[in-house]
């Protein structure tokens, strides 16, 4: 297989487990690094993550590792997928705990869900909910048009005014789930935690 | 719209994994019992959601525990919950690592409030279970019990729920213990106890002997999940039958195409050396 290089970013946010393992499942051997060097060199990036947009991105930005992932997709072009927060990570900016710069490799900002967007359903999303994908998306390839991925987060990105939407969800509003741009991905949602659904996205991922 | 849930329980007892019958525990098998049984690798497509607890009456070997729970996590692609005993962040921590999602806490609930609200604080409320025991008393009022069932709490049900309601933890499992093992169905006079508008998602436990009594459970409207923790009455391909069965029934679960699997999707053989 050619997926071989993946490198999942070690940031100390979060949980890697599920996400090395659903690799494992796809036959990748995943590298695990949160060394600039090795992120900046990585054949393909893969970046998780849950928690605090700002504390994320101090993290990111004090070992170096901001710049790194820069350097891999932007210079390089180097394929990168984010998921839940590795995807507001790459938002212009976050709202969490005051407003922090993200690292732009997504045009739009991320802010918390307001109670007018989601009426009466509660937030945080948590959940499986209903995803809608642009049929030619690559993410979705051989997934059904509309297919069912487990959320947990209360910051959304909007979808409006950008190029790349592969993917909406409604809750109360429509919101950015996944998003496919030349080699940048990621998704609101967690492939690894959705099923077939979500190791099928995986898959099509590391097949880019 | 969020869709419901169908969840698995399986209760762990130094090693074994146990039938619970009104809290009374009995063994059925160890791992090897039930990737025989349940070929779980397989199960682990039919649920929405996985909770594996440490139910443990005697001491706890919480290393053996987090081993037993990495192995059944790693095939197993939806949120774990893991609980049992959870008295610091530290274990807290431990299960996080071993392959959870989310803590399943009980007695600290009630008892110590200020823990919940560390474990909160430090992983997210949304990471938090709280379990709650509820028995019903003759007069037909409901107490609550902690310690697996053993201490009961002074003081109204209601009153309870109501204060979990308000305390920093992301869901309510709610367990009858009168009707835990028996197969007769859940007690859904339980859902009464909860006030009209429960800010958290509700999972229901206790009792479910088939799917049409997981159906009645999400049937109502203040359910947002079932669990079921008995071994036998989905052994085999019971839970997948079960699941297809309410889907059909127009149940709002999720949908995934478990022939993905055979067809993109087969997984490696980890034994062979890598490429």
């Amino acid at each position: 297989m050619m997926n071989s290089g993946i490198t999942v970013i070690d940031y100390g946010m979060g949980n890697m487990w599920s996400v090395l393992s659903a690799l494992r499942y796809l036959g990748c051997n995943p590298t695990v690094s949160g060394q600039p060097d090795v992120v900046a060199n990585a054949d393909a990036l893969l970046l998780p993550g849950v928690g605090s947009f700002r504390k994320a991105m101090l993290t990111l930005k004090q070992s170096g590792l901001d710049q790194a992932i820069l350097e891999a997709v932007q210079v390089k072009q180097r394929k990168i997928l984010g998921i839940c927060l590795g995807m507001q990570l790459m938002g212009s900016r976050g709202s969490e705990d005051g407003e922090t710069e993200g690292l732009g490799l997504i045009a739009n900002p991320v802010d918390l869900f307001t109670p007018e967007e989601t009426g009466t359903n509660k937030i945080p999303h948590i959940g499986f909910d209903l995803v809608r994908g642009q049929s030619d998306a690559r993410l979705f390839q051989g997934l059904p048009e509309a297919a069912d991925f487990y959320f947990v987060h209360s910051y959304r990105m909007l979808p409006a005014g950008l190029a790349g939407k592969a993917a909406l969800c409604n809750y109360g509003i429509e919101f950015l789930a996944a998003y496919e741009q030349e080699n940048i991905f990621a998704t609101q949602f967690h492939p690894e935690k959705s099923q077939t659904n979500g190791l099928m996205l995986l898959k099509n991922f590391l097949a880019q | 719209m969020l869709k419901k849930r169908l969840i698995f329980t399986l209760l762990y007892n130094q090693g074994q994994f146990m039938l619970s019958r009104n809290f009374r525990l009995q063994k059925v098998g160890n791992l090897d019992w039930l990737q025989t049984h349940y070929n779980f690798s397989q199960i682990s497509f039919s649920i929405d959601e996985l909770i594996v607890l440490d139910v443990s009456r005697g001491e706890r070997n919480a290393e053996a525990f987090c081993t037993a729970l990495k192995t059944l996590a790693e095939g197993c692609f939806v949120p774990v919950a893991a609980g049992g005993g959870v008295r610091t962040l530290e274990q807290a921590r431990v299960l996080l690592r071993s392959g959870a999602d989310k803590v399943v806490v009980n007695t600290p609930v009630y008892d110590s409030r200020a823990f919940i609200g560390e474990l909160a604080s430090e992983f997210g409320q949304q990471c938090v279970v709280a379990a709650m025991d509820v028995k019903r008393m003759p007069d037909g009022s409901y107490s609550t019990w902690v310690e697996s069932g053993s201490r009961c709490l002074e003081g109204t049900a209601t009153a309870w729920i109501e204060q979990v309601a308000q305390s920093a933890v992301g869901e309510l499992y709610l367990n009858s213990i009168d009707r835990d093992g028996t197969g007769q169905g859940y007690d859904m006079q339980v859902l009464d106890l909860l006030p009209t508008d429960m800010p958290k998602p509700v999972i229901l436990a206790g009792g479910v002997g088939n799917a049409a009594h997981l159906a009645e459970g999400l049937a109502d409207r203040r359910v947002d999940a079932v669990a079921t923790a008995h071994l036998f009455n989905f052994v085999g391909d019971g839970l997948k039958q079960a699941r297809l069965s309410l889907i059909k029934g127009g149940v709002d679960l999720p949908i995934w195409d478990i022939q993905l699997l055979e067809q993109h999707l087969r997984p490696v053989d980890t034994r062979q050396p890598g490429q």
